[in-house]
């Protein structure tokens, strides 16, 4: 950590305070905002309409020339009505944020996704719909996921068209310039109203591969990259895991069937799950070119809810990060207090550790746990499903509130990392990865992620160089205003 | 419609084999089709054969644009409901995806809905008054 950087940091976004409190921010139209901790600002509802675009100030440093682009990210955007808070930080509505970036300028707007939820909530003023911690109202009619389809997860771009994600239902299109939404996509007749994962994973070519998981029997989607549709098969997982998230080589699926099982997906369906450690963490590698070739791996039992990509090596060794946790967490009472503003320190048992998976050819597979504590692993998308050496994660954990306060890039080929300390003052997001134009090694990358500042009370998009990231941020835009903690993003 | 015609002339043809004492006439519209291809395959229930899967009448109806009409004749007044769906590719069966979900529209009388399986009784059956009812459903 560079304290003197980071004293910097702090003096400089800590102007925005005065502006915060003078212009009379939102926090004090809330009638319980008073009585909350700082941090209850990453879990406030956002404006019904979302945010209108508006150009965020550059407060620190210089714009990296060559970051011209989208930042799109997603999360849950609805988690109070009146005096009412949402029964689940899982089961807010999405709201997905375009953060434009062109000639060092940065233009935020975001929009909440139309699904039917969104709008018989919004016309109820009340929460309605069965979700993952909630039974919901007798009179929400439920005829298919999409019914209940949050759309809060993720975002994808496939071949310019933008698409908002959740794992239980379809993707959900929209118009990838004014966000507005286009409906449940359908990538085949006959897969209507299929679940398509959050976590979809892109090919360096553009293909896109992704899963949609129904108990024990899971979905693979292949989609071409032109966007077009290409082909969908099905595989037995033997039971029903919890599926978030999974990774891919170059010439395999592998399906992480963690032994944290739900065998009653009805809502609310946090209280579903069930801790098997006994069936430890089982692999399903699944050749891309033939889904009937499969075989199994076993490792020890951990719970997770992302990886950051495998590769395989020339002896067929499958490689691939992800961060484990030793029992499950967020699952039941996790995720349901924070928006209430409540939080306890959980200690380390719940600290999710990034890890290093080797699956041999043959035999159990091995982990490499470091000493790193974060979550949202990612990867250079150049490299995704080949052998690379950095991952880079939301990092460390403060005593005083949930969220990361830092970010960490470990170098597998080194053993090395490097670390930027952002303190308790700030809530850090995922960062991604975007190659840097004429680089080639996924050091020669841009990272860019979201970041809460809570002295300021506003949300920043901060910009590393990812060959330097312990000197600290390239450069810091700050909103005018703050939104609240999202999930995942992509880069476009 | 032709085919609906002569689905009522088969109807009416089984109606009046079987005079009944006080016979109603109930009318179906279903509006909001999307596709103006394939056959509407409509079931009428009464309270008794609500959950199972043999209905008390029924009809399919061809589509050729975003509305059908069905008329039943010589029913008895009394509480029915309707299910039906719409056999886009006319293969006979109401197609699901992969999971076990509908992939072809479906509907209720009174545009009920149900939650996590078909409407209710209760909340589908509607009134067919002595002197005749027609009743909406509308495709969504």
């Amino acid at each position: 950590m560079d304290v003197s950087r980071r004293h910097f940091i702090e003096t400089g976004a800590g102007l925005g305070i005065v502006a915060a409190f003078g212009a009379g921010s939102s926090a004090a139209k809330t009638p319980s905002a008073a009585a909350m901790p700082d941090w209850h600002l990453g879990y406030r509802t956002a404006p019904p309409n979302g945010f209108d675009p508006a150009t965020m100030r550059l407060v620190y440093g210089a714009a990296p020339q060559d970051l011209t682009g989208s930042l799109y990210r997603n999360g849950p955007a609805q988690l109070q009505y009146g005096m009412e808070y949402a029964s689940h930080w899982f089961d807010g509505d999405g709201l997905v944020h375009r953060i434009a970036i062109e000639d060092g300028r940065a233009v935020h707007k975001a929009r909440f996704v139309a699904t039917k939820k969104r709008r018989e909530e919004q016309a109820a003023q009340a929460f309605l719909a069965p979700g993952f911690g909630s039974l919901g109202d007798d009179r929400y009619s439920v005829q298919g996921p999409d019914d209940v389809n949050a759309a809060n997860t993720s975002v994808l771009m496939v071949d310019g068209e933008l698409l908002a994600l959740w794992e239980g239902g379809s993707a959900i299109a929209m118009d990838a310039e004014t966000l507005a939404t286009q409906g449940p996509k359908t990538w085949r007749d006959d897969l209507k109203g299929m679940p398509f994962l959050a976590h979809p994973k892109v090919e360096p070519n553009g293909r896109v591969w992704n899963l949609a998981v129904g108990g024990a029997r899971v979905g693979i989607y292949r989609i071409g990259t032109n966007g077009a549709f290409e082909d969908f098969g099905l595989v037995d997982i033997g039971r029903a895991a919890y599926i978030h998230d999974w990774t891919m080589t170059a010439r395999h699926l592998i399906i992480l069937v963690q032994p944290w099982v739900n065998e009653n997906l009805r809502p609310p369906v946090a209280a579903g799950f069930e801790w098997q450690p006994q069936h430890g963490l089982q692999m399903l590698i699944v050749d891309k070119d033939d889904f009937t070739q499969q075989r199994w791996a076993q490792a020890p039992a951990r719970m997770f809810y992302h990886t950051g990509s495998a590769w395989e090596e020339t002896d067929g060794t499958i490689k691939f990060d992800a961060v484990f946790y030793e029992q499950p967490v967020l699952g039941v009472d996790g995720g349901a207090d924070e928006i209430r503003g409540q939080w306890t320190d959980p200690g380390p048992a719940e600290n999710g550790v990034l890890t290093q998976v080797i699956i041999p050819p043959t035999g159990d597979a091995r982990l490499i746990e470091t000493e790193i504590v974060g979550e949202f692993p990612q990867v250079d998308p150049r490299f995704r499903g080949k052998a690379r050496d950095l991952v880079a994660l939301a990092s460390g954990a403060s005593a005083q509130r949930p969220g990361a306060t830092g970010l960490t890039v470990q170098n597998w080929r080194t053993g090395q990392a490097q670390s930027f300390e952002f303190g308790d003052q700030r809530m850090v997001e995922e960062f991604l990865f975007v190659p840097k134009v004429g680089g080639s090694g996924d050091a020669d990358s841009w990272l860019i992620g979201t970041v809460l500042n809570l002295k300021a009370q506003k949300s920043e998009v901060c910009v590393f160089d990812a060959a330097r990231v312990h000197e600290g941020p390239v450069c810091i835009w700050q909103a005018d205003y703050s939104w609240p903690l999202g999930f995942h993003g992509t880069w476009a | 419609m032709n085919r609906t015609v002569s689905i009522l002339a088969l109807i009416a043809s089984t109606m009046i084999a079987i005079p009944m004492a006080s016979a109603s006439q109930l009318t179906v519209n279903v509006e909001g089709i999307e596709k103006a291809q394939g056959t509407i395959m409509l079931g009428l229930y009464d309270e008794a054969s609500y959950k199972g899967s043999a209905a008390i009448n029924g009809a399919s109806l061809n589509v050729e644009s975003d509305r059908v009409t069905v008329t039943f004749e010589g029913l008895a007044p009394g509480e029915y409901a309707v299910q039906l769906y719409h056999d886009i590719n006319d293969d006979g069966e109401m197609n699901t995806n992969p999971f076990g979900m509908p992939t072809e529209p479906f509907a209720f009388s009174n545009d009920a809905k149900g939650r996590f399986g078909p409407a209710t009784w209760a909340d589908a059956k509607f009134v067919l008054r002595a002197d005749g009812t027609t009743h909406t459903i509308t495709l969504n």
